[in-house]
């Protein structure tokens, strides 16, 4: 069986750091993005569509919520986003559902929660 | 569609030659219906400092990219403190795009934003705290260092301090190796935090 393919976005190249070493430990493939226009390249230019996509928020070019409403648009499959943020206030966690994501974690994320949302997600194919 | 876009242009064109480029025309055109209109308004409004706030209210609103992006060009060429204190507005916004606008404006214009750093860096709200150690990335002050350290040492809040360590990690030197190990003492039940701090200071220590 195929490794699920992960889409970690975030400006912070610390935090895709240790995204990736945690899901790389758990077996997934992991692609990084910088920014939410990367990440809508990277998606494009693929023809499998990542399984998963991690998003932070606040990034230059494209942020994450616009990030979200461009992939919910196009014509793929679609597949789950955790939005992974600093903020903890309701009106982001409101703004991210709108944009079309499946959870909402705050920073710091600890592994075993990380892999927990990830597998359910997985398992689910996207249905919180 | 592109004959109709050149066609749409043409119009403005010729209709900005026959209305007034003085301060209040610019500031009537800056509400047109037509972005184009917008775009020139935001951008010949840069002579006047006295339109940094119908600029900053405009950025509020504005949907229209390059319109922004002409905004916040002015913004940065008027470069005043009343041009800084909108641009420290929108980074209260709930506009996550907007938020980062002001964030990249304000890395643009370090002697400008200087003077407001301690005061952003104290600010009641963790965001704004944050917004403040993301602009001192790429600010190139001589207390860049001195500011992130002061952050790791004294902010209660975990995520104003991981992203004072993402920063150090590039900016940092021998000076903030007690302080980030300190840190990771303050938080010793933050995963991210060991990550971060032992990252921080193996490029610190590789220099």
């Amino acid at each position: 069986m195929s490794k699920k393919r992960i889409l970690v976005i975030d400006d912070a190249a610390t935090v895709r750091m240790y995204h990736r070493s945690i899901l790389e430990d758990a077996g997934y493939e992991v692609t990084e993005a910088m920014n939410g226009l990367e990440a809508l390249e990277k998606t494009l230019a693929t023809k499998e569509a990542f399984d998963l996509y991690l998003v932070d928020i606040n990034m230059p070019k494209m942020d994450g919520y616009s990030f979200l409403r461009e992939l919910r648009q196009q014509p793929i499959r679609q597949t789950p986003a955790i939005i992974v943020s600093t903020e903890e206030q309701s009106r982001d966690k409101v703004c991210a559902f709108e944009a079309g994501a499946n959870f909402y974690l705050v920073k710091p994320i600890k592994p075993g929660d990380l892999l927990a949302y990830v597998r359910l997600l997985l398992a689910r194919g996207g249905k919180a | 569609m592109a004959i109709v876009k050149r066609k749409d242009t043409r119009i403005v064109d010729r209709d900005q030659r026959s209305r007034n480029r003085d301060f209040n025309g610019l500031v009537a055109q800056l509400s047109d219906s037509n972005p184009v209109a917008r775009r020139w308004a935001a951008r010949d409004l840069a002579t006047y400092p006295e339109a940094v706030a119908v600029l900053t209210e405009r950025l509020e609103k504005e949907s229209d990219g390059t319109v922004r992006e002409a905004i916040l060009t002015s913004l940065i060429l008027i470069g005043t403190p009343a041009a800084v204190e909108g641009l420290v507005r929108c980074l209260r916004s709930e506009d996550a795009a907007l938020r980062n606008d002001a964030i990249e404006a304000m890395k643009s214009m370090p002697d400008e934003v200087t003077p407001v750093m301690t005061a952003l860096l104290h600010d009641s709200d963790s965001d704004v705290r944050i917004f403040a150690v993301n602009i001192l990335e790429s600010l190139r002050h001589p207390d860049v260092e001195k500011w992130l350290i002061e952050v790791i040492c004294e902010d209660a809040h975990v995520n104003v301090c991981a992203t004072a360590v993402d920063i150090l990690s590039e900016v940092g030197t021998e000076a903030a190796a007690g302080a980030l190990e300190a840190l990771k003492a303050r938080f010793p039940g933050e995963p991210y935090i060991a990550f971060s701090v032992d990252l921080a200071l193996k490029r610190i220590r590789a220099e």
